[in-house]
């Protein structure tokens, strides 16, 4: 069959081949590369007018409070990724090796549910869980504790980014576990390894490559959300997502928005490659 | 074995705080959904229909519904059609090119929406193509289409490669092949498709808020209550809207088992 | 103006069940398809003035449909307009100090100053509003507008220490105040503490401005959070923001309506007016119909509607429309003023020199006022 593949770029072939190519490039690299070039354009009177300066990123680059929300949007997202990593092990742990798979599919199933609910409602309903006379409070005040602040916090734009990618992580993490060899644990632990070190030097190694592409969609969705900062966080400071939002607002400043944006790719680029080098770097365990 | 019991009892208490955590604001809106007052705020007041009765009576919620059912409809064609062709084209071919290829198709999932409805919207007013609900048809495509792709591309994984051949060997020509053997093949992972990209697109307020214009998706009417007047209409909008999904989900679910066996082997 | 009850009883008649909602769902869609047969009226506007208490009844008696597109601040809706194609928008209802900027740019139409009751106008100074007229030419023509001031919780500040705009400052506060997240009424008010009143808070040199950045930064430490309008409501009602500035009675007037113990005054520093007006968009195929709803708008009924507008209330400008409101709910009249002799009738703090209208900046750019927002929310 190979042998005869090349005659065959044929209709038949390029049918299947060229409708992606054909809607990617007009409608994914095409705004893109645009929104790139809009970086250079400029603004007068509110007007758009197509230009290649450099003013735009001169004046983003000099800016403070450009580098300060670039840095605490980074340590978010970073936090968001090491919590909901943390939080969802030990729930992807049971459920690949502590249930059957008919009591996995199901929770599973249970799992999916959130995405069908919208995440704004479910942002909105975290106001009145976590606010100063809301449902926690309440409780903890039964027992004689707080109330605390939880709104307009950090901890309230963590709750934002948990409710977002939690179950996302935890399926992701759930299916690379129980891909592991079971052989492989068995081994482990018949050669007499304690159960930390079963997880620690067998079963994380095996499922490295699921739990960092889970890691690295929790930190995309973190990095990109707008709605937890502003909405929970109080947007104090903003980060850079809210950052694009004020900046389209404010009288048309869609190339200093751009700005931003590429600056969000590219580091996302950074992050994604540093990663996916991580997951399929070759270490020698043996 | 002790251990081994505590640690099981420790795993599904655990488990169970995952899905407290999960499902607290789920319930709670529900719940908010029939409570009187304007505000979310506890101690509840009554028992009320009010908030559904509201959207029930409010145009505007009824076009964005509509505009999100086409728009949802629309795309899921659409986003299972290219993920069709590119999971296909992967599963048969081997070219030059093909990782290059393969990057181009799934790379949307990696852009925050945010930079997307960015891009998106000045590309499409530059292109002139702004602000109709076919903008938010494409630019959901192109979120969407990557997950088409996955879905398909796992499908087709399970299918014997000399199936295919085995038709042209009988005198089939590939697009007959393609007709009889692999479609019918794929189909339940095109229906999933369907369903999953139809979900993605109705929930989907980033991209559609920016470059929707005045044609206003369901969760764009729900942004624009929590930016503008709060009130529990939200949480109608959303109780609705779940009830809605749930159950499409559970009869596409039961559809599909009951047709999945079997469907395969027609060929 | 009795309809308006009427209308929410046909409302409660008319439906049944969710469930049987969820049934009927394609035939209703299609019924409702009928229904958007009308003439269809892209208007731009803050938000609530699309919602069926504004223009179902204006709506129902034309055969038109008002389709919304909302903004927050004038800079969003010059953004939201230049992002368009020219001739979107049929209506659009603009903070008044931005009509100037519009006309400039062109995105407006003139209108005949005949067709609007600017006689029975409750302040002649509105008939004029800066900006308005243009080379004798009207462009622009008010139809409701606000006052902004301290806005307080009663269970944390007092009435007495409301008068001043020191309030913010209360150690007790800290963490509890809040911003409206716009740059012009909160850096006007922060202006008009440091005693910028004269000609206008936003009127300020050089000195004035960089004092006046030195003034909110002050104030930063205090801050709990940066809030849209949603976020200001639910801040305010639910206590997590104590105090709350750039805002008035537009906000906590709705609350007040909900129970919450919440109040805002205009202080001895003085307050800021905000200012609503309708426009007629450039290109528009509709303008007639739009022009008969301004005038409704304007009209007695029109403008009860206003003052109760359930996204947030605004005064009458008309005699007209104070008297029509009187009549309809005289409780709302009394709270907001708007009975003659009142003390805080909006038209006497006017002219009692208290009140100033919000402007952008006179002697700064609106970037650069922007730019010292965002630099103040991220310090």
């Amino acid at each position: 069959m190979p042998s005869s593949d090349k005659k065959r770029l044929d209709y038949y072939a390029l049918t299947w081949r060229l409708p992606v190519i054909v809607w990617q490039v007009l409608f994914f690299v095409g705004p893109l590369v645009f929104m790139i070039a809009m970086s250079f354009f400029l603004v007068k009177n509110y007007r758009m007018t197509e230009a290649f300066e450099m003013k735009n990123w001169v004046k983003m680059f000099g800016k403070d409070y450009f580098w300060d929300s670039y840095f605490l949007t980074l340590l978010l997202a970073s936090m968001s990724t090491i919590v909901a990593t943390c939080l969802a092990f030990p729930a992807a742990y049971g459920l690949a090796f502590k249930v059957s798979g008919n009591v996995r599919r199901w929770i599973v199933f249970l799992l999916i549910i959130p995405f069908f609910t919208s995440y704004l409602v479910r942002t909105f309903s975290w106001y009145v869980i976590l606010a100063e006379s809301g449902v926690v409070n309440n409780i903890l005040g039964v027992i004689g504790l707080g109330p605390y602040t939880m709104l307009n916090t950090r901890f309230g734009t963590l709750v934002g980014y948990m409710t977002l990618t939690l179950p996302l992580v935890v399926i992701l993490q759930t299916f690379s576990l129980a891909n592991v060899d079971k052989n492989l644990i068995e081994a482990a632990q018949n050669l007499g390894a304690s159960r930390v070190k079963v997880i620690l030097q067998v079963i994380i190694p095996s499922a490295k490559v699921g739990l960092i592409i889970g890691a690295v969609f929790c930190f995309i969705l973190s990095f990109g959300d707008f709605v937890a900062p502003y909405y929970l966080g109080g947007s104090k400071p903003p980060t850079l997502p809210i950052l694009i939002i004020d900046t389209t607002k404010s009288g048309q400043q869609w190339p200093r928005a751009a700005v931003v944006a590429v600056m969000m790719m590219v580091t996302l680029m950074i992050v994604a490659f540093t990663a996916i080098k991580l997951a399929y770097s070759r270490k020698a365990y043996r | 074995m002790r251990a081994d019991k505590l640690i099981r009892w420790f795993l599904w208490g655990y488990l169970g705080l995952v899905f407290l955590f999960i499902f607290a604001p789920i319930v709670t809106s529900i719940i908010f959904s029939f409570n009187s007052d304007r505000f979310p705020t506890i101690p509840l007041g009554s028992f009320t229909w009010k908030w559904y009765q509201t959207i029930y009576n409010d145009p505007d919620v009824w076009d964005a519904a509509k505009t999100s059912v086409i728009v949802a409809l629309s795309t899921s064609c659409l986003a299972t059609f290219i993920g069709f062709c590119t999971a296909y084209t992967d599963f048969r071919y081997q070219f030059k090119g093909k990782n290059s290829y393969l990057v181009l198709a799934l790379l949307p999932p990696t852009i925050p929406l945010i930079i997307l409805a960015l891009a998106m919207l000045a590309w499409f007013s530059k292109i002139g193509l702004s602000g109709q609900v076919w903008s938010i048809v494409i630019a959901h495509t192109v979120l969407c289409a990557p997950f088409a792709m996955a879905v398909i591309r796992l499908r087709l994984q399970q299918m014997d490669p000399d199936l295919e051949s085995a038709a042209w060997n009988l005198g089939a020509s590939e697009w007959s092949a393609m007709r009889y053997v692999i479609v019918p093949f794929a189909m339940p992972a095109i229906v999933s498709s369907m369903c999953l990209t139809m979900a993605v697109s109705f929930d989907e307020f980033a991209v559609a808020w920016f470059v929707s214009g005045l044609n206003k998706t369901i969760p764009v009417i729900i942004l624009e209550i929590l930016q503008g007047n709060i009130d529990p209409q939200i949480n109608a909008i959303g109780t609705f809207v779940f009830v809605t999904s749930i159950t499409l989900v559970i009869l596409a679910q039961l559809i599909f088992m009951l047709r999945t066996p079997g469907s395969a082997s027609n060929a | 103006m009795t309809q308006a009850p009427d209308l929410s009883r046909r409302k409660f008649i008319k439906s049944s069940t969710i469930a049987t909602g969820a049934l009927a769902m394609p035939m209703i869609m299609t019924t409702r398809k009928a229904q958007a047969e009308a003439t269809e009226i892209n208007m731009l506007a803050w938000y609530g003035h699309g919602e069926p208490d504004m223009v179902e009844a204006f709506e129902a008696a034309n055969n038109v449909k008002f389709k919304p597109k909302y903004f927050a601040g004038g800079d969003n809706m010059l953004a939201l307009i230049a992002q368009s194609p020219p001739g979107t928008y049929d209506i659009i209802l603009s903070d008044a100090e931005f009509v100037q900027q519009l006309n400039a740019a062109d995105y407006i139409e003139e209108l005949n100053p005949d067709d609007y009751p600017f006689d029975d106008f409750t302040y002649e100074g509105f008939t004029e509003f800066p900006g308005h007229w243009k080379d004798g030419k009207l462009y622009s023509t008010m139809v409701r507008y606000g006052h902004l001031g301290v806005s307080y919780n009663k269970n944390a500040v007092t009435a007495e220490e409301a008068s001043s705009y020191k309030c913010f400052w209360k150690p007790e506060l800290a963490g509890k105040v809040g911003h409206f997240d716009w740059h012009l009424p909160s850096l006007g008010m922060m202006s008009l503490y440091n005693g910028n009143n004269s000609p206008s808070p936003f009127d300020i040199g050089g000195d004035a401005w960089d004092a006046v950045q030195k003034t909110t930064m002050e104030l930063r430490p205090q801050v709990g959070g940066f809030f849209d309008y949603g976020g200001t409501f639910n801040s305010l009602k639910n206590g997590e923001m104590m105090a709350m500035c750039g805002i008035g009675d537009w906000i906590t007037g709705v609350l007040e309506k909900d129970g919450a113990p919440v109040a805002s005054v205009v202080p001895k520093e003085g307050g800021i007016q905000w200012t609503e007006s309708y426009c007629i968009g450039k290109g528009s195929s509709k303008a007639e119909i739009v022009n008969k709803f301004i005038q409704y708008m304007l009209s007695p009924e029109g403008q009860v509607r206003s003052a109760q507008m359930a996204a947030y209330p605004g005064f009458c400008v008309t005699n007209g429309g104070m008297a029509a409101l009187q009549q309809d709910n005289m409780g709302e009249a009394e709270r907001t003023g708007q009975i003659a002799g009142a003390s805080n009738n909006p038209v006497t703090l006017i002219k009692e020199g208290r009140i100033h209208y919000r402007d952008i900046p006179r002697q700064q750019s609106l970037e650069d006022w922007n730019d010292f927002w965002s630099e103040y929310k991220n310090a």
